[in-house]
């Protein structure tokens, strides 16, 4: 019984062999066919969109151009893709009316395919060559897996109107999972335009990650108008809204700022003294150089680290006291994080 | 008394056969599963530009460590590769480990390195630091120099000086491709709060040309056991490492190309410098600090960032590799041996590990027992021949078919062999690695468990012979 078992076992095993290794086989010499003959139409293309975009009417030619390959589209495809990442601006305009007039109906029928790889690929062509008009679809899968959501939210930011905005941020404020550095990445190429959002969100009673985020956002984009908004969480319970509320204050450089990051320098939390003495050298007001030689002298190493930095931030006048730290034989610790720092400062020229 | 001895011979043979009937269908089943894998990877990377990460104001910057250790003949090609990596932020730590020969002078002199006064915390305790360079040409280089204690203890110093939080463990000896950091980071960009660590693909850059510090032409070593090894490589990473991790079973991500998050890995103590696999070691305990803390996490596998490393030529060499691999092996399980079974390490507990440790712990033993009855069987004359030769065939076929779905997983994942010839020699490779290649490692490991037993604990030597000799035209 077990000599047939393993005969047929052979038997299928050498077949199902064979007949694998003749399918990859056959397999490459299709691709590799197929690969030829979609270079040769791609270069076709290639030759006739350089033409479209230095024609003296790039709409018009493009045109011609969808009507004559509207029926290539995997090629088609990929050659607007590719050109997506070399143009900017009006020069896109071309590639917009291709898409259009070619595989625009396509994308957003495929854009409600049950196979979230396919709703995903097309929205990604969504994030490059989406107008205003399509945000209606676009918001409709601000609902569906992370992924696809980040990409439609992509793709939103390309189109962004006060109302896209408003969505944005209506599902930022709901969205139970948020990607974190997906969010800043997004709203940060919002710009500046968002401060009214984040000001309201801001006022809004969300967890504490969220508020987090906005605080950041507020330094990155340089937010003034919401410095009220930003200085009320210094006195915030969490260390993560403090630690962020010094790194903004630093960022927005506001004069009265140097009160609360004064304060926060004495936090009874390393991290929270650490970024405040950092902010505070940016914000460069002379009456907080002692609090950052004090800073030089504490027992945890990234407060000295960051008070360090901070006093090279000052220029020639930290640079000064750094050398007198460095000098000084009472503390090798706050000496050897001068000496580094004066060393980096010079190496890279990297003082203020 | 003979009638004792048949019983226990047979009721060995029935578990033999029962072992090859398990093992086998779970590496059938991870390469359906890598098949899977690989196919929805391939359509939710379409349309994905890996280089808009240039684009974003905010990346997650990567500290890429390179412990090395008596590593002239091939470090300067090394770190010129990494150096020409595309990734927006990132710094390459290379931490020469107290090395005999010319390693630091030839970094020194390629790199116009300079001595700075760096300060950091030895957050890991690690031997002695002797010096930290920067380079005055390339800005995101460091060099450590330091005392000798081996891979782990020269990543932990890596890990020490670094700045960034996420690092990269990569092998001095290998090479990565200009996207690898831009792919294998992904993972942490789209689940940041879950992912810990991923890995890529290590590829053998034997038979390949290796100009600048980039592989430039891919092909097939000449040299067979290079060729096996070729194989085995696709084999464990494609069909093994992500069937694997499709079951979130992960227990090793390769230290010759690994990512991990800074803070966990330091939470857990770094690498532990005991320990003959620092990669898996450092894995597995990453995964018991999350289960024991209650965190969601995920290891992921990508197939298509690439790292070409070396291959040893000589089956001394290799043996001795392999030998340290599968004592690694041994010695991590035993220490993680609480975690076999227990519901609260998840799927590490109760499949992952007790997995390793049947299939590829005492898997060699077992293979080498069926040996030993084979050849007495011979011997006393109680083999019936035609079965016995058919049963070797079946092995062999099987074998040849896992490989065969190995090299489709490649076709279908980076499509690295050019030539159609390829395929055919890998095939070949594929039969022939049943005649004597697998028998010859299967004993090699099985010797390496009585090493461990014995408390042999040393790394035995590794030639590098650089990429400019290992790099033939093919």
């Amino acid at each position: 019984m077990l000599s047939v078992i393993v005969l047929y076992s052979f038997a299928y095993l050498a077949c199902l062999s064979a007949t694998l290794f003749l399918f990859i086989f056959a397999r490459r010499l299709i691709v590799e066919a197929r690969e030829r003959r979609d270079r040769r139409t791609y270069e076709e293309m290639e030759g006739e969109l350089l033409e479209v975009l230095t024609s003296p009417s790039p709409s018009r030619a493009a045109l011609d151009f969808a009507q004559r390959f509207r029926d290539r589209p995997r090629v088609l495809k990929s050659l607007l893709v590719a050109y997506r990442e070399a143009l900017a601006g009006k020069a896109l305009e071309p590639l917009k009316v291709i898409f259009e007039r070619t595989i625009r109906q396509r994308c957003l029928r495929e854009l409600r395919s049950r196979w979230l790889a396919t709703r995903l690929q097309n929205v990604r062509l969504f994030v490059d060559f989406s107008r205003t008009e399509e945000a209606v679809h676009l918001v409709k899968l601000l609902h569906d897996k992370p992924v696809v959501r980040l990409a439609a939210l992509n793709a939103l930011t390309g189109i962004a109107s006060r109302d896209t905005l408003s969505v944005i941020f209506d599902l930022f404020e709901r969205d139970p999972e948020p990607n974190y550095y997906a969010y800043s990445n997004v709203l940060n190429s919002l710009g500046q335009r968002i401060e009214p959002f984040v000001r309201a969100s801001l006022r809004k009673p969300l967890p504490v990650d969220k508020h987090a985020l906005l605080i950041e956002m507020a330094g990155r984009l340089l937010l003034r108008g919401l410095y009220p908004d930003v200085v009320r969480f210094a006195a915030s319970e969490d260390r993560e809204l403090r630690i962020r509320t010094a790194r903004t204050l630093g960022r927005l450089l506001v004069p009265a700022s140097a009160k609360a990051l004064s304060g926060l320098a004495g936090d009874p939390r390393w991290e929270v003294q650490a970024q405040a003495l950092r902010s505070l050298g940016l914000l460069q007001d002379w009456r907080t150089i002692p609090l950052l030689v004090k800073g030089l002298f504490s027992p945890n190493w990234h407060v000295r680290y960051n008070a360090g930095y901070g006093l090279a931030a000052f220029g020639l006048v930290g640079v000064l006291q750094l050398q007198e730290i460095s000098r000084q034989k009472e503390d090798r610790f706050a000496a050897d994080m001068a000496a580094m720092v004066l060393d980096t400062v010079i190496l890279t020229g990297g003082a203020a | 008394m003979s009638g004792v001895l048949a019983f226990v011979s047979d009721g060995l043979e029935l578990v033999i056969l029962v072992y090859f009937l398990l093992i086998n269908s779970f590496y059938f089943l991870f390469n359906l599963l890598s098949l899977s894998g690989i196919l929805r990877y391939r359509r939710m990377v379409t349309f994905v530009r890996f280089g808009e990460i240039f684009r974003m104001p905010i990346v997650r910057p990567v500290s890429v460590i390179v412990p090395a250790f008596n590593e002239e003949a091939g470090i300067v090609e090394s770190v010129r590769s990494l150096l020409s990596l595309r990734y927006p932020v990132f710094e390459v730590v290379v931490v020469n480990d107290g090395s005999t020969d010319a390693t630091l002078a030839r970094l020194a002199a390629a790199f116009a390195l300079r001595p700075s006064r760096s300060v950091f915390r030895r957050s890991i305790p690690t031997q002695p630091i002797r010096a930290i360079y920067r380079s005055a040409v390339h800005p995101r280089l460091t060099v450590v120099d330091k005392s000798n204690g081996k891979k782990a203890d020269a990543l932990n110093a890596g890990l020490n000086v670094s700045r960034y939080p996420l690092f990269c463990a990569v092998d001095s000896d290998s090479v990565l491709e200009s996207d690898a950091l831009l792919k294998v980071v992904r993972p942490f960009l789209e689940d940041p709060a879950r992912t810990v660590g991923a890995g890529g693909v290590i590829r053998l850059s034997n038979g390949c040309v290796v100009r600048e510090g980039q592989v430039v032409a891919v092909g097939i070593p000449r040299n067979w056991i290079a060729r096996f090894q070729v194989l085995e490589y696709l084999r464990a990473f494609l069909g093994g490492r992500l069937g694997m991790s499709m079951l979130r079973s992960t227990l090793i991500v390769s230290g010759a190309f690994g990512i991990f998050r800074k803070d966990i890995a330091m939470a857990c103590g770094g690498y532990r410098t005991d320990s003959l696999t620092e990669d898996m070691d450092l894995v597995v305990r990453m995964q018991k600090h999350l289960h024991e803390r209650k965190l969601a996490y995920r290891f992921c596998f990508i197939p298509d960032p690439i790292c070409w490393t070396e291959a040893p030529e000589d089956l001394r060499v290799l043996a001795r590799q392999r030998s340290r691999w599968h004592r690694g092996l041994i010695e991590t399980l035993f220490r993680s041996r609480r975690m076999f079974f227990r519901p609260r390490y998840g799927v590490a507990g109760m499949f992952a590990l007790p997995f390793y440790a049947v299939f590829e712990m005492a898997g060699p033993f077992i293979e080498v027992l069926g040996y030993v009855l084979f050849a007495g069987h011979l011997v006393f004359g109680r083999i019936d021949v035609p079965f016995a030769a058919t049963f070797f065939f079946v092995a062999v076929f099987y074998g040849t078919f896992v490989s065969l779905l190995a090299i489709l997983l490649e076709e279908l994942s980076s499509h690295r062999y050019p030539r159609p010839r390829d395929i055919v020699i890998l095939t070949a490779t594929g039969v022939a690695e049943n005649l004597f290649y697998r028998q010859y490692l299967s004993l090699v490991r099985a010797w390496a468990f009585l090493d461990y037993l014995r408390g042999k604990r040393e790394w035995g030597l590794m030639e590098r012979r650089g990429f400019a000799k290992a790099g033939q035209t093919p």
